[in-house]
């Protein structure tokens, strides 16, 4: 009787488990969706993105992706981005690091003025500090440099960052680091071996946060670089498309050599985020 | 000595961030909420006019519009992105192929740019070739097709790719912060024969409560300044149906050319943003502090 | 530690000021003359692969060739791209030497701000240039009597483009009143075809294509031009209602298919490309569109008509509306060699031979050159000389304030949904009195 119960009851449980699953899969494919239409999109012509566009290519033009890799500069373009923003993020993660270790572990005066004045970075809308920022970098000769895009790109991945990872640090007990403190390591050693390691998670996390607003940024792209040279991958994606010439075999194409970079950092990162504080505890 | 050197230490180490943002950030926002006195159309002369363009803001029955869509837009994320992101990552945070296959489809429309995603929905939603239209139909609920990007549908149409396409940012946040969940916890947890929904409200979700107040300001920030997958599906119409308080500011200053007002738009939606922030954290340090 | 210290923050400060220090040469204007050559930076809206395009680029390079002491640095941007970016260095006065400009409105506020130079001495040297433009051209340059600039296209913006095979097999013939449009678009629609495919998520689609002439049909270009002063004429006049009232009837008629709010442009020329739609409304640039991209058996039965006459109205009925199209701004800042270059460059492109570029590429021009028949598409022929008995009106976004365009622009995707055509007539009307008093 008893026993009849529980196995039936297991039977249900195990017939939850399914349908949950089932329905996550389903879940997961449809976020998925996208990128596989993008990716048999860049295979179309034009016409017959238009006439069937969630059908497979009729023919299958892979001249698509030489095309776009050969016009408009897309080569180069993918380099300018490609500096840009690793270029931004290397920043970021450092200073933010460290902004986050103080914010977190010391008392100090005006400790809530500052996190404050680092969460208002987070609501504002770009489009109006295009004009300032454009004033600005012309009176400290920066336009048409990369560093025109690496200071704003930093700048505004700079209070996401401090925020998750100040947040982070907070539910981290303070064991290690008191333990360092006591053999003697210094605060600039404890930082470097500790903190660093022990922060990976949130890091990773940082890191596909940042990687993915400056990779895709048009904006301040559009506004802060006038050179041909330096021109970034959206940029150079957008000249595709123009109003009623639009290839949009060659558009998505583009779209999809540029996605690419993005999928592989989060592969990478997305694993750090997984193994979690367990490793950093291991080397600490 | 141990007191000097660390204050030297908090000095040397914000100030990098602390400089860089409020050179990059900050000024250009004071700078910018500076032209929101002035009429200006962003060439030749401008006009101070003191407060008149928020006076202007606050009659303009499109302000209100927007802002009552990007309340909408607020409140769908809030209750839509991050429960489900919060589910999601707690399913998927053990390994194996299937939750790693999981984690990885449920973030990739982050990866995508929003162009591809717009036109994606723009299908979905087409009222003649559209798909969704096309299942209806297929199902038998005629009655139920629609103009889905109309005046009358549209703002509520936005909420599913919003919602869809952000859930992969919180499933990070939140893996990382139930991966920070020490063993013991669970083992302990365990032992006291916690299961389930019960291990969930009294363990889970306690410890990572700081994320989640994490993710809801980002949330919250984040979709006030929605922009992007509004612009491109359907521009804020027809008719401002879709007006955001972005798209409202960003038209103002680029399509009607009037600087200034667009300046003070962006003003307000910092305030906006503000107040709504510092509601949200009261409301949830008044539950913290009734449920202890 | 105190080492760490030291180069952490040395790193980041040597870093800002490397970086101030070499920051190339600032800005766009300074390149000077490098040398014994000239420098010109030259921003333009020529990126894609259309014929237009590929045409004004390769006049740029052939400039180039021709002069090897002139060096171009040229930079292509999407329009909307352009557009914003031309805003931002405005403000900041910092123009390129040459850009694409757009006349009226864009040409008005630049020359507000002093940032553009007249080019009333080079064309004055040019009087076989200058005086071969057609009636009007230069207008939308000349502010004050000084000439700003030459348009190097021709943008007429309502054609009725329809499909002869859709209506042979309904029995209909091309509208010549509203009445008759109105009919054909029952026929059409009795016949489950879409009678007129529309795209207006963009929402100036309407208000370029459709009401402007519709407007002008009723009000009379007169009317129009007072109003949008301010001077004698307001948009609550009942003539301005009218015309809204007349929008909204062909709206109702169910003339345009479910959703055209919510479509954009390309997706409405792509309903018609697949045959389901008998006609669609678009400007002389869905020509280019059309030749290239429609199927087969589409193009060979596509031909372009005016939109038909309105009993009673104060309009030319033999008329579409119209603007010239964008010309070259030359920045007030350059002089010396550099000047003449550019004026060179002007040349060039928008010269006698710039124009038969841009005509040969199935453009149409405002300028007069004939059209060799036997190069260009046979449908390209038709709207060059259905041109030639058509007048110009104005079209609404180049007459109006951009704030009065922006409000009217939605107002039209309103009313088309229902809206009540005295209240938008009283919003317009606000919207351009606020404007006018600004200025």
């Amino acid at each position: 009787m008893n026993s009849a119960a529980n196995s039936s009851a297991r039977r249900a449980t195990k017939t939850k488990q399914a349908v949950l699953w089932t329905l996550l899969t389903v879940y997961g494919l449809l976020t998925l969706y996208p990128l596989f239409w993008l990716f048999l999109s860049s295979f179309k012509s034009t016409q017959d993105f238009f006439n069937r566009p969630f059908g497979l290519p009729e023919a299958w033009k892979f001249e698509n992706f030489s095309n776009a890799w050969e016009s408009s500069n897309i080569g180069q373009a993918f380099g300018n981005s490609l500096i840009t923003t690793l270029g931004a993020l290397a920043i970021t993660l450092f200073i933010s690091l460290l902004a986050a270790f103080i914010l977190a572990r010391f008392r100090f005066r005006f400790k809530g003025a500052i996190l404050a004045f680092f969460v208002v970075g987070m609501l504002v809308p770009i489009h109006s500090t295009l004009v300032p920022l454009f004033i600005m970098m012309k009176e400290i000769s920066m336009l048409n440099t990369y560093w025109a895009l690496i200071f704003p790109y930093t700048a505004f991945a700079l209070p996401t960052a401090i925020f998750v990872l100040t947040a982070y640090l907070a539910t981290i007990p303070k064991d290690l680091e008191e333990a360092a403190f006591m053999d003697g390591s210094g605060l600039w050693g404890i930082f470097f071996r500790i903190m660093i390691p022990i922060s990976l998670p949130a890091l990773s996390t940082v890191v596909i946060l940042s990687f993915l607003h400056s990779w895709n940024d048009f904006s301040f792209a559009l506004v802060l670089i006038t050179s041909t040279g330096l021109k970034t991958l959206p940029l150079a994606i957008a000249n595709f498309a123009d109003g009623y010439q639009t290839d949009y075999g060659l558009t998505l194409a583009a779209m999809t050599i540029a996605v690419i970079p993005t999928i592989v950092m989060y592969m990478i990162f997305q694993e750090q985020v997984m193994k979690g504080m367990t490793a950093g505890a291991v080397k600490g | 000595m141990k007191a000097l050197s660390s204050r030297k230490f908090i000095l040397m180490g914000l100030l990098p961030a602390t400089l860089i943002y409020a050179l990059f950030v900050f000024v250009p926002v004071i700078w910018s909420s500076y032209y929101g006195f002035f009429d200006w159309s962003g060439i030749g002369e401008a006009h101070y006019i003191g407060f008149d363009n928020y006076v202007e803001i606050f009659r303009d029955p499109i302000f209100w519009t927007a802002l009552n869509n990007n309340i909408i837009f607020v409140l769908a994320s809030v209750f839509g992105q991050i429960p489900i992101a919060l589910i999601v990552a707690i399913l998927v945070q053990k390994d194996g192929r299937l939750t790693r296959f999981l984690r990885t489809a449920v973030f990739m429309p982050m990866v995508l740019s929003t162009v591809v995603i717009g036109m994606i929905w723009q299908y979905i939603y087409h009222p003649q070739i559209g798909i969704l239209n096309f299942l209806l139909q297929a199902l038998g609920l005629e009655s139920w097709q629609r103009v889905w990007l109309s005046e009358d549908y549209g703002i509520f149409s936005l909420i599913p790719p919003l919602i869809w396409s952000f859930v992969g940012l919180y499933l990070i946040i939140f893996i990382a912060a139930l991966q920070n969940i020490p063993g013991e916890i669970h083992d302990a947890a365990n032992l006291d024969g916690a299961t389930g929904a019960r291990k969930l409200w009294s363990v889970t979700l306690p410890m990572i409560k700081g994320t989640i107040i994490v993710a809801v300001v980002l949330c919250i920030s984040g979709s006030l300044k929605s922009f992007d997958l509004v612009y491109i599906m359907t521009r804020g119409g027809p008719a401002h149906a879709t007006e955001l308080l972005a798209t409202y500011m960003y038209n103002s200053t680029f399509s009607s050319y009037r600087y200034g007002f667009g300046s003070a738009i962006s003003t307000t939606i910092v305030l906006i943003s503000l107040v709504l922030i510092g509601i949200s954290q009261w409301i949830m340090s008044l539950k913290s502090k009734s449920k202890t | 530690m105190r080492r760490w210290t030291k180069t952490a923050a040395g790193l980041l400060l040597s870093s800002m000021v490397v970086v101030s220090a070499c920051g190339g040469n600032g800005g766009n204007n300074e390149g000077g003359t490098a040398g014994d050559k000239v420098k010109l930076t030259v921003w333009h809206n020529w990126t894609g692969q259309d014929g237009k395009a590929i045409a004004m680029r390769g006049l740029l390079e052939q400039f180039e060739a021709d002069h090897p002491n002139i060096e171009l640095e040229t930079e292509g941007l999407p329009t909307d791209g352009l557009k914003t970016r031309l805003r931002t260095v405005a403000a900041a006065n910092e123009m390129p030497d040459l850009f694409v400009m757009w006349p009226d409105v864009m040409t008005k506020e630049f020359v507000g701000g002093d940032l553009i130079q007249p080019i009333n001495d080079y064309l004055d040297s040019k009087p076989e240039w200058r005086d071969n433009f057609i009636e009007n051209a230069l207008d939308g340059y000349t502010v004050d009597d000084n000439i700003y600039s030459v348009p190097m296209n021709l943008a007429p913006t309502s054609f009725i483009y329809y499909n002869q095979a859709i209506f042979d097999e309904h029995n209909v013939s091309v509208p010549q009143t509203w009445d008759e449009l109105l009919a054909a678009v029952e026929t059409f629609k009795e016949g489950g075809v879409i009678p007129i495919a529309l795209g207006n998520k963009a929402n100036w689609f309407v208000q370029s294509t459709i009401f402007s002439t519709i407007g002008d049909r009723i009000t009379g270009s007169d009317w129009f031009l007072k109003a949008a002063s301010q001077d004698g004429a307001s948009f609550t006049d009942p003539q301005f209602v009218e015309a809204l009232e007349k929008l909204q009837e062909l709206g109702e008629a169910g003339a345009f298919q479910q959703g055209f709010n919510s479509i954009d442009e390309n997706q409405m020329v792509q309903l018609y490309f697949q045959g389901k739609a008998a006609m669609f409304i678009s400007g002389g640039w869905a020509m280019a569109n059309v030749v290239s991209n429609a199927p087969e058996d589409i193009l060979s039965q596509t031909h372009v008509a005016l939109l038909p006459a309105i009993e009673g109205g104060a309009g030319d009925p033999a008329s579409t509306a119209g603007v010239v199209g964008t010309g070259m701004g030359i920045s007030s800042k350059l002089e010396g060699a550099r000047k003449d270059a550019a004026m060179e460059l002007l040349y060039a492109l928008a010269g006698p031979e710039g124009q038969q570029a841009t005509l040969d590429s199935a453009t149409l021009v405002s300028y007069n050159i004939p059209l060799d028949e036997s190069k260009a598409s046979p449908l390209f022929v038709e709207l060059y000389n259905l041109m030639q008995d058509t007048k110009i009106s104005p079209v609404y976004d180049s007459k109006l304030s951009s704030a009065a365009v922006e409000v009217t622009n939605n107002s039209l995707q309103e009313l088309l949904n229902g809206g009540d055509p005295q209240t938008i007539a009283q919003r317009i009307q606000d919207a351009q009195a606020a404007a006018v008093k600004r200025q």
